[in-house]
């Protein structure tokens, strides 16, 4: 998926005197290592990290101003949904990684589309129309009272300054990069330092489901 | 008061508007009204080293009205120029707390009592001296901290060693970096880092040794990464015992069972040799061998005394001796596999690369963790990758002058501003510059910090003063220390901001300055002290821990000792202590230099910092004329040191059948006092947890947020359990972060140490889960 | 020595413009709304003389459409 085993490739080249150790490097660690799944803890944290590095500067820094929050939440039908399919869909198009995400895996330019492509936060998710629904007619069966909760506010930072902390829940979107970065990201919650690249130093998760706690001591 | 008045009410003002306009227009929302910053510009910003970990981040806190309202990294700070992680952002926000100490408590019949602090300070002063006259001069003590500022440290350790002859002075530091201390101490013969955090830029090979970075020192590893964003050639190796944010963002990850580290450490040395990867010219040049006595214990019973004696051997000796530790050997006491151990050994030995180490608790708080110090530096010797740009073995600390105050201070029983209380001219110039009579000073050093709480036990210590540090949640096997400082007979005199479970066996509670409300100075880990002044005022009848200490002296009669007023003292106490560094080998700057710039490394010789020691390209302290000069130790030469593996105090057996492994997490620093009164660190993290594999959890039935108990021979807590969360244990093994009061993980661990350095471990001993 | 709240009202599509304008003033602290074209105005002066005057100037403003008083202080009255 990433380019990790490129970045590998780079690092054996520097130790190419110890090329008996290549083996070593791509086969991996010892059963007691691999008893844990890197991947599958603190909401697939390492997705963040394997971003930033495979991702170009050039990118992370481009900014096309191509969409905004207010198309952002016109395609879901309340903060966090999967978003609709804004835009045709070949009728031959399955919905997996071949057609899907050969763009929005990586995002780029769409020369069809005339703009920048948003990147997905969750790329080893394949089967797209599980959730991601098309757009065939825009005249509803019955008119519905429905109402959307109001999205989270923006600039919620605690102190003037200071990192606002994230106010969505990170299931599915595990992966700050692919969102807040690049020509493909979201005007107004595009960041400017993403080179940091160890976004949680800094944001802290706030969903508040529950009503805000402070800490007071037990007696 | 009256600005602090005047600011509620326009805070009011604006928070009424706020809410007319919401009934107004619905859903209207004002993102920034919280931060009342004057935007015609009235904010002022003012230096200062963040309040919590070691790395001693530059920041620079935003002043409206009295009050601080912001916080934004310090560009000019070397250290992190201009980041911060998010305990360092919403620093000042612990200022703030709802439950403030601001008044001075005594006990009266059973019940805390406010008094004015004069008269708090009279009752400290004549039961110090009651206390002493009746049971001798070494009934009483004082336990500071790593977070001590040096004029806190400074005071304390002239007035007790000095003025009232006790080395009843130790710091929690003694449980934070002792390891590291005596590591240095056997292998360089002279204390903290050679390197500092530029080693960064250079390396292309960082191994973290048991230090979850991402979240304890998450401004260093950012730069770290950031160096492997920019540079081609970076590889991070995370080798731990339990996987990590750290491990995740690793290129990668290396599980070792705990204590193990000491084999896999020797396994890289004799790798090195095998494939004769030694830096023979290095070697031969400035490298001496030796070894210590083995199966030296645990320190678990009262009165335990250990002294290391060294002895010299040759290379062929050294060789022999880890013949023990062939990597397919040391694969089946580590459970990594020889192929991994030949890779890091790889690494380390081949002389293209710049191979950086870091580590701070894994190494340190470990019952042998004087010998894991010196076999990473082993490794480092034998290639010669040390002293120079990006080869650097590096310990981290992990409070913001645990350097500064407790190894540059000396805040140790043992310890002096300038060497030990053991040597006679050490003592001397002690007495000259405190202007007291040597005799003052004793000789032998009495008490370190587990000792030192099992003798308030005891009875024989009756009188202690503890300053800015919780030990009443982290001493570890907690019950035996809580329930010794309840007993009759004991006076407890805490210091401290908030109410914690320690204020709570206090009788006397002193309403301490927090942070920015005093002139103090911190030390970082590379050697960098840093000055911050009063920026605002301490509340209500607060005052700094050094004051503190100054008005209590003076009572008991040392008025020529400590003769300075409110106004200068910090001034004139920084250029006393200053006169036990002069030299080059530790020369620090001058007050007036450090309240310039945003810290400065020592040595600080005509007026240049030294970065790299040992190294005559960069400290001036080098003399020999060769490529290095190792003068900490007699003979000129760093101590390569043969330390076998030994197994830790306490492991898993049929009946307990889990490691304990207990840390952090990046939200809370130490035991939450200050950040679980911070709104967005609290809301993130509200409550500790336990960490379970997930098979494990299976085979116990437990899901997440399902209560466990975990027994140990010694207590046991029920919490919640956390399963994939921010860490995953391997199978056998449960961890806990232990900033909570309300789960004292410390009533289960176990108080053995490190014989050499007394450092307790608080990473290994075994417990029994249940499901509650 | 008087504290007063507003909600200031922008002429049409002068938010940006208001802001700038009150916060040029002197004794003024701004509140913009993220969302909505209102305007927290929170002033403080230190005596009568300033308020008079301060208040001419908030009359003068182009960019402002109407303001309404959500809150008052002054302690002139009780010392």
């Amino acid at each position: 998926m990433m380019k990790r085993s490129k970045k590998r490739g780079r690092l054996v080249t520097g130790v190419a005197a110890l090329c008996l150790l290549c083996a070593l490097i791509f086969t991996g660690s010892t059963a007691f290592s691999a008893s844990v799944d890197l991947r599958d803890f603190d909401n697939q944290g390492k997705k963040i990290y394997e971003a930033n590095d495979a991702t170009p500067q050039i990118y992370m820094s481009a900014d096309s101003g191509d969409r905004n929050l207010a198309s952002f939440y016109e395609l879901r039908q309340y903060p966090g949904s999967p978003p609709r399919i804004p835009h045709e869909v070949d009728l031959t198009f399955s919905g997996d990684e071949t057609d899907c995400l050969s763009c929005h895996a990586r995002g780029g330019y769409s020369q069809e589309f005339g703009k920048f492509v948003p990147v997905t936060p969750h790329p080893e998710n394949s089967l797209c129309y599980q959730c991601h629904a098309q757009v065939l007619t825009e005249e509803k069966f019955v008119e519905t009272e429905w109402k959307s909760i109001m999205p989270p506010r923006l600039g919620r930072s605690f102190l003037g300054g200071s990192p606002p902390p994230i106010p969505h829940s990170l299931q599915m979107r595990e992966n700050c990069i692919s969102c807040h970065t690049g020509p493909g990201a979201v005007v107004e919650i595009r960041v400017d330092h993403s080179a940091r690249g160890n976004c949680r130093q800094c944001h802290a998760p706030a969903v508040q489901t529950t009503p805000l706690q402070e800490f007071v001591r037990k007696p | 008061m009256k600005l602090n008045r005047r600011r509620f009410l326009k805070y009011a003002a604006a928070s009424s508007a706020v809410a007319t306009a919401g009934a107004l227009f619905p859903g209207v929302s004002f993102g920034n009204w919280q931060n009342l910053t004057n935007n015609s510009g009235i904010i002022s910003w003012q230096k200062a080293p963040c309040r919590f970990c070691g790395t001693g981040c530059g920041v620079l806190v935003g002043v409206s009205d009295g009050r601080a309202v912001a916080v934004k990294g310090d560009p000019n700070c070397s250290v992190n120029k201009g980041l911060c992680c998010m305990k360092g952002y919403h620093s000042v926000q612990m200022l703030y707390g709802k439950d403030r100490i601001t008044t001075a408590k005594v006990r009266k019949n059973g019940e805390m009592v406010e008094v004015p602090i004069k008269e708090a300070l009279d009752l400290v002063a004549e039961k110090l001296q009651e206390t002493k006259d009746k049971h001798g001069k070494d009934s009483v003590a004082i336990y500071g901290s790593g977070q001590w500022t040096i004029p806190d440290g400074y005071v304390a350790s002239k007035l007790f060693k000095g003025c009232l002859g006790t080395n009843n002075v130790e710091a929690n530091a003694r449980l934070c970096m002792a390891s590291a201390v005596t590591g240095f101490m056997t292998s360089f013969g002279i204390d903290e880092p050679m390197g500092c955090y530029e080693d960064m830029d250079h390396a292309n090979v960082f191994i973290t040794w048991g230090n979850n970075m991402a979240e304890m020192h998450p401004v260093l590893f950012s730069r770290m990464l950031a160096n492997r964003k920019r540079r081609t050639n970076v590889t991070v190796i995370d080798f731990a015992t339990r996987s990590t944010r750290t491990s995740q963002a690793a290129d990668k990850s290396i599980l070792f069972r705990p204590q193990t580290d000491l084999a896999v450490a020797n396994a890289i040395c004799y790798e090195i040799i095998k494939n004769d990867w030694v830096n023979w010219n290095f070697v031969n040049e400035h490298v001496s061998f030796h070894k210590g006595k083995t199966n030296i214990g645990y320190g678990t019973e009262d009165h335990f005394a250990f002294k290391d004696k060294a002895e010299s051997i040759n290379f062929e000796e050294y060789k022999l001796f880890l013949e023990d530790y062939t990597p397919e050997k040391v694969e089946k006491i580590s459970g990594v596999s020889a192929r991994d151990i030949k890779y890091m050994a790889a690494l380390y030995g081949d002389p293209s690369l710049k191979v950086t180490s870091f580590w701070c608790m894994g190494m340190n708080q470990h019952t042998r963790g004087t010998w894991i110090n010196n076999l990473v530096y082993n490794i480092h010797l034998l290639v010669g990758k040390i002293s120079t740009p990006g080869n650097s073995p590096f310990s981290l600390t992990g409070q913001p002058s645990a350097c500064g105050t407790v190894r540059e201070v000396g805040t140790l029983t043992h310890k002096l501003p300038h060497g030990v209380v053991m040597k006679e001219h050490h003592r001397e110039m002690a007495a000259e510059i405190w202007d007291v009579p040597v005799s003052n000073i004793d000789p032998k050093p009495t008490y370190h910090t587990v000792e030192m709480f099992r003798a308030l036990d005891r009875g024989d210590i009756k009188f202690i003063w503890i300053q800015v540090t919780n030990p009443m949640v982290t001493m570890p096997n907690l019950r035996r220390y809580r329930d010794g400082a309840l007993k009759d007979g004991r006076f407890v005199v805490v210091s401290d901001v908030y109410p914690t479970p320690t204020t709570d066996v206090a009788d006397v509670i002193l309403p301490a300055a927090l942070w920015v409300e005093q002139e103090g100075m911190f030390g970082n880990s590379e050697r960098r002290t840093q000055h911050f002044a009063e920026i605002v005022k301490p509340p209500g009848e607060a005052m700094s821990d050094t004051w503190q200490i100054i008005e209590v002296a003076k009572r008991l009669g040392f008025e020529k000792q400590f003769p300075w007023t409110q106004d200068d003292y910090i001034g004139k106490i920084w250029e006393e202590y200053r006169k036990f560094h002069a030299g080059p080998k530790h020369e620090m700057a001058s007050y007036k230099v450090l309240k310039e710039r945003s810290g400065v490394q020592w040595p600080f010789v005509n007026g240049k910092e030294t970065r790299w020691r040992f190294n005559p390209k960069y400290d001036p302290a080098c003399t020999n004329g060769k490529e290095f000069d190792f003068y900490g130790k007699k003979d000129n030469r760093a101590w390569i040191w043969a330390r076998p593996y030994e197994p830790a105090a306490e492991s898993p057996d049929s009946e307990y059948n889990f490691w304990l492994n207990t840390g952090r997490v990046i939200e809370h620093w130490h035991t939450g006092s200050m950040t679980r009164r911070i709104p967005v660190l609290h809301n993130a993290v509200p409550s500790s947890y336990v960490e379970l594999n997930p098979e494990d959890a299976a085979e116990l039935g437990v899901v997440n947020g399902e209560m466990v108990k975990i027994i140990s021979r010694r207590g046991e807590v029920t919490m919640p359990a956390q399963i994939k969360g921010r860490g995953v244990p391997p199978r056998g093994m449960v961890f806990v972060p232990f900033f909570d009061e309300s789960y004292l993980i410390n009533e289960v661990t176990l108080d053995a140490f490190c014989p050499i350095s007394k450092q307790a471990d608080y990473k290994k001993c075994a417990v029994r889960l249940e499901k509650a | 020595m008087p504290i007063f709240s507003y909600l200031a009202m922008p002429k049409s599509g002068a938010k940006e413009v208001l802001c700038a304008d009150l916060a040029a003033l002197s004794n003024c602290e701004v509140i913009p709304s993220d969302n909505q074209e209102v305007v927290v105005l929170v002033t403080d002066t230190p005596d009568e003389t300033t308020e008079d005057k301060l208040q001419k100037s908030l009359n003068n403003l182009q960019s402002l459409q109407s303001l309404s008083l959500a809150f008052g202080y002054d302690d002139q009255e009780k010392q």
